[in-house]
């Protein structure tokens, strides 16, 4: 080691920066390096794809080919939509246990000793899974167009969906980071995660109408984020009709009815953010 | 730099103190200042306090009460501004074994705020100077433990910390690497400028690095000085009794006969008794007087452990 004989250069005066400068340069940088680890981890990138596309490609043309019918909606088309309910929960969910593996063995605690503020730590991981998310959505959405699903695209209708997906990515990801401060192991973690990500997706609509369900358990799901976020993914790509968000409200004008579950959607999201940060901070500062 | 503090010490702490939920309390109201540039050790055991007290002072872990300071910045108040004075290397690996050392050095740097030019420029210094640069373009994954230990210390200069903690940097690394790093964290100092706190509790290794070393028992500081002085206290030479009767009984009956002082101590079946004005001969002959049958005896020159054991070994010592 030659370590007793180099020297490093004398110490630079260190300038202040502007605190948006820094706050950007911080944010950036730990979402650079959140990509960077994604990307170089395949469970986080196909792990999540692999169930959607197997419901997207394979049941849910299955299941139209011996009859569901959903009035006036093609039922391929319609459970394409409802998968996209299974991708964002489970996405994010995996994205939970990147936290718990960066505390464990990973650099999160030179992140914490860093001169930057420390929401941005989940701040960036919530930008790269929503990121991640989004390219995994357009994979199954154009793998389920390819299998036949017939979706109806304009500007508003894509706004209510991206409004809708991203409002649940942001409250999936809020609760994955809560579990994940929360939970010691990713054994335990992993253990959760099927009841958190993967049952809601058979009470919101996904392959049938909501109102198919038992009273108590329609209402159950009147409750769910996901509900809310799949019936508005509906309204926007496939049901203009708002059957789904009918299904929820009662009422006769799509653009309330939309309007109320984006709010819905967005005070979950607001909720679990708000919970995602306080229990980062308690798990961080003891 | 910050030049409204200049005069103020490195590291400055008053009262703290951490009871953890539960009431355990990790650090029982310690004080010390550290001197700019000065490598200061804090020594202890496991759950002495060491880590809970770099905690504090790196802000992860929030003070029960008292103060500590970084070149005059409150860690309770002034957080951030402490943080970008300071850098620290953990205890266990903290990098991220899936990106290459580069890409650690770089995130470290862009988190600190060096700019990209200054960055590059002291990575490339850095590799040189702590044989990495031949691995820095590798996953971290494939590195030696001392190879990664090697690029967690470089990665803690690249954004040239007027503090740089250490949280037992050693621990669990095989005795040639040890040696290794032992010889670069001696040399930080003449090279970075920077204040080092090390804790540790391989007792050769403080003596070896620090300036000046805090003893923890308990959550407790029990002595601080410089090695030197600490040793001193000692005498320059240790004599070592094994005994096969009741050790406490045997050193109550030398300190009875005036052989052995205050300062001897019992650990397990052997007695260590600082030799001082006294000849080796006159100890052992009023061992043998007294009927106590040394079954191995030796000298050495005390050590820090002599010191460790004199001040905690309550339940030891007679």
């Amino acid at each position: 080691m030659s370590a007793s004989t180099a020297t490093l250069a004398p110490a630079t005066v260190r300038r202040e920066r502007p605190i948006v400068t820094r706050t950007l340069s911080a944010f950036t940088t730990l979402t650079r390096r959140r990509l960077a680890l994604s990307v170089r981890t395949p469970r986080e990138l196909l792990v999540p794809l692999l169930t959607p596309i197997l419901f997207a490609l394979v049941i849910a043309p299955a299941l139209a080919s011996i009859g569901p019918t959903i009035p006036g909606l093609d039922y391929m088309s319609f459970a394409a939509i409802g998968t996209v309910a299974l991708l964002i929960p489970l996405n994010c969910m995996f994205a939970g246990i990147g936290v718990i593996l960066d505390r464990e063995t990973g650099a999160r605690r030179d992140l914490l000793a860093a001169p930057v503020s420390r929401p941005l730590i989940v701040l960036a991981n919530l930008a790269v899974a929503l990121m991640i998310t989004a390219v995994q959505v357009v994979v199954l959405v154009l793998a389920a167009m390819l299998r036949g699903a017939d979706l109806n695209t304009s500007a508003s209708g894509i706004a209510w969906f991206l409004g809708a997906a991203v409002l649940l990515g942001i409250t999936m990801y809020g609760v994955a980071e809560t579990l994940a401060n929360r939970f010691p192991t990713v054994e335990q973690y992993v253990g959760a995660l099927p009841a958190i990500a993967i049952v809601p997706f058979f009470f919101a609509g996904s392959l049938f109408p909501i109102t198919a369900l038992p009273w108590a358990l329609t209402g159950f799901a009147r409750l769910l984020p996901l509900t809310h976020a799949l019936a508005l993914m509906r309204y926007g790509l496939l049901d203009h009709n708002a059957s789904g968000l009918h299904d929820i409200w009662g009422m006769s004008n799509a653009t309330t009815m939309a309007a109320l579950s984006l709010t819905v959607v967005a005070a979950y999201a607001a909720t679990f953010s708000a919970m995602a940060l306080r229990t980062f901070r308690k798990s961080v500062e003891s | 730099m910050h030049d409204n503090d200049t005069n103020s010490p490195a590291i400055s702490v008053r009262g703290l103190s951490k009871t953890w939920a539960g009431g355990v309390e990790a650090v029982k109201g310690i004080d010390f200042d550290v001197a700019t540039g000065e490598v200061f050790g804090l020594l202890g055991p496991n759950g002495a306090g060491k880590s809970t007290t770099v905690g504090m002072l790196t802000t992860t872990v929030r003070p029960t009460s008292g103060s500590a300071r970084l070149h005059g910045r409150d860690v309770a108040i002034d957080a951030i501004a402490a943080r970008a004075d300071s850098a620290v290397v953990f205890q266990d690996p903290v990098v991220d074994r899936a990106l290459t050392g580069r890409r650690n050095f770089d995130i470290h740097a862009r988190l600190w705020g060096v700019s990209d030019d200054d960055a590059s420029r002291r990575i490339e210094e850095l590799a040189d100077s702590f044989d990495l640069a031949d691995l820095l373009d590798r996953p971290v994954a494939t590195y030696s433990g001392g190879q990664r230990r090697r690029l967690e210390i470089a990665r803690a200069l690249v954004s040239e910390p007027r503090v740089l903690f250490l949280d037992e940097p050693t621990v669990g690394l095989d005795p040639r690497i040890r040696y290794e790093l032992i010889d670069v964290i001696a040399g930080l100092r003449a090279r970075f400028g920077a204040t080092v706190l090390l804790t540790t509790h391989y007792l050769d290794e403080a003596e070896r690095l620090c300036d000046r070393v805090a003893i923890m028992h308990a959550g407790r500081i029990v002595a601080l000085d410089r090695p030197a002085t600490l040793l001193a206290a000692l005498g320059d030479q240790m004599l070592e009794l094994r005994v096969d009767t009741d050790p406490i009984a045997a050193l109550a009956r030398l300190r009875s006969r005036g052989v052995a002082g205050d300062d001897s101590f019992a650990v397990g079946a052997t007695l260590t008794i600082p030799v001082r004005g006294r000849s080796v001969d006159a100890v052992l002959t009023a061992a043998r007087e007294i009927g106590l049958a040394a079954t191995a005896t030796s000298t050495r020159p005390p050590t820090l452990d002599d010191v460790y054991l004199r001040l905690t070994g309550d339940t030891l010592a007679a």
